[in-house]
């Protein structure tokens, strides 16, 4: 049962030489394999943050320029009622000018008229008081 | 063999087993104690606490395990036989 | 005293034999033969299961890759928090393959029945119930941690037995006797008592009732190779750092 012989160095080279295959075949191979894979994770995670940054930075440029838009779009809104407006207020007055014109217009040719009509009466008048004072005389 | 040797022997090997469970088995239990104390005053450090028991435990275990090497020494290859 | 036990060897699959073995005879030096060819057995799977897993090694691991990456990440684990992040490196391979081998050796043992192969003398076992592998692997051990301790700091190391006084020289020589004793008769103890009370067992009731202690005797042949590992990987440690903890028992 205690028997010590050669198994005990022969056993001591064997597991030496174990150590040195599993070294070659096992342990640095894998822990190659499990560094390139955090190293790939890790580029892989820096690449996603820096995509998600980009498009975070996308997305505020897009929302900035609709924002701008937005506003332009509203401006050119305004200045188009506006114009819209003044056109309109221009119209209204010529309108009404032309309006007041012709207002005027036939306001001065009723008063031509009436004096004309009164010219003629009152000469009517005077031939009439003639004729009246002719045939009262007469 | 000598009958005296075997019988001295085998009592001898008896009383290594026997002498050498006292001292890990008190060990053991008051780790054990201490562990669930622990556990229970910490549920949520249960796994880290039940890992370094078993730990202490192997090494209160080998503690015996010498005694009982010592008592296959002397039942199978007994140098005074 | 054998005579005693081999009485009851009129059940053929249960034998007790403890202390047999089958010799080989190179030049004038005798070898314990079916040490060998467990252990062979062993190392076969070990390095067959690392070259599948190697051989095409995927990014994204599947079957063999996968578990041996979880062995290997286990490995570097227990080899870091032991030895610390920045010492780990060199001594994983010695480290793991300690465990590799010892828990290869035990489970081998105990899960595969070696029994039913008849050896001339002796019987198939767990490399690891003779004392000749334990002894092995306990001074590899012992060398182990000489060696980094020399790599480490040269001579210097020596200055380790006269602090912090020199009154604790003996205690601090007797240490590095105790360190390989203790470990190998921790493992060698463990599992040839394992093997012994499951055998005692299968000769007393053959069917059912040893199935529990096969279990208990899986479990703790697992934490022995744990064990044998992390003192292995601790005393390495404590010969890096100088002036490290007690020993453990």
């Amino acid at each position: 049962m205690f028997d010590f012989d050669a198994t005990l160095p022969l056993m001591a080279v064997q597991f030496l030489v174990l150590t040195a295959i599993l070294n070659a075949v096992f342990f640095k191979p894998l822990t190659k394999v499990l560094d390139e894979r955090d190293d790939y994770i890790r580029s892989n995670d820096r690449e996603a943050a820096e995509r998600l940054a980009k498009t975070e930075e996308l997305a505020r440029q897009y929302e900035q320029e609709l924002a701008d838009t937005r506003k332009e779009a509203q401006a050119i809104v305004v200045a188009a009622q506006s114009e819209a407006q003044e056109i309109s207020n221009g119209r209204i007055a010529e309108a009404q000018k032309e309006a007041q014109e012709a207002r005027e217009a036939a306001a001065a040719e009723i008063a031509r008229e009436k004096e004309a009509a009164m010219q003629s009466l009152e000469q009517e008048v005077s031939a009439l008081s003639h004729q009246m004072l002719e045939k009262l005389l007469g | 063999m000598d009958p005296l040797v075997a019988a001295a022997s085998v009592l001898a090997a008896a009383l290594a087993v026997g002498l050498a469970a006292i001292g890990p088995g008190i060990g053991q239990g008051n780790a054990s104690g201490q562990a669930v104390e622990g556990i229970a005053r910490q549920p949520e450090a249960e796994g880290k606490i039940r890992g370094t028991l078993l730990l202490t435990l192997a090494f209160m275990e080998s503690l015996t395990i010498y005694g009982l090497v010592i008592s296959l020494v002397l039942l199978f290859a007994n140098p005074f036989a | 005293m054998l005579d005693v036990l081999n009485t009851f060897n009129f059940l053929p699959i249960a034998e007790l034999e403890v202390g047999n073995h089958l010799y080989w005879h190179i030049g004038n030096l005798k070898i314990h033969g079916q040490v060998f060819l467990v252990s062979w057995f062993v190392i076969a799977l070990i390095v067959g299961a690392s070259v599948l897993a190697t051989q095409n090694a995927q990014r994204i691991p599947s079957g063999i890759q996968n578990f041996m990456e979880y062995a290997l990440e286990f490995l570097r684990d227990l080899a870091k928090s032991q030895l610390g992040e920045k010492e780990y490196r060199p001594w994983l391979p010695f480290v793991g393959t300690l465990f590799l081998f010892i828990f290869v050796s035990n489970w081998s043992g105990a899960l595969i029945p070696w029994k039913l192969i008849e050896l001339p003398e002796g019987e198939l076992a767990a490399p690891t119930n003779d004392i000749n592998t334990t002894v092995a692997l306990a001074l590899l051990t012992s060398l182990a941690y000489f060696y980094a301790g020399f790599r480490k700091r040269g001579l210097g190391y020596f200055a380790k037995y006269i602090e912090p006084t020199p009154i604790l020289l003996p205690i601090a020589i007797l240490e590095d006797f105790t360190k390989p004793l203790s470990l190998s008769f921790r493992l060698f103890g463990n599992i040839l008592a394992d093997e012994l009370v499951v055998a005692v067992l299968v000769l007393l009731v053959p069917l059912f009732v040893p199935i529990p202690v096969m279990m208990l005797g899986l479990f703790t042949s697992a934490i022995q190779a744990l064990v044998f590992a992390t003192l292995a990987a601790a005393y390495i440690h404590e010969a890096l750092e100088g002036h490290g903890e007690e020993e453990h028992d």
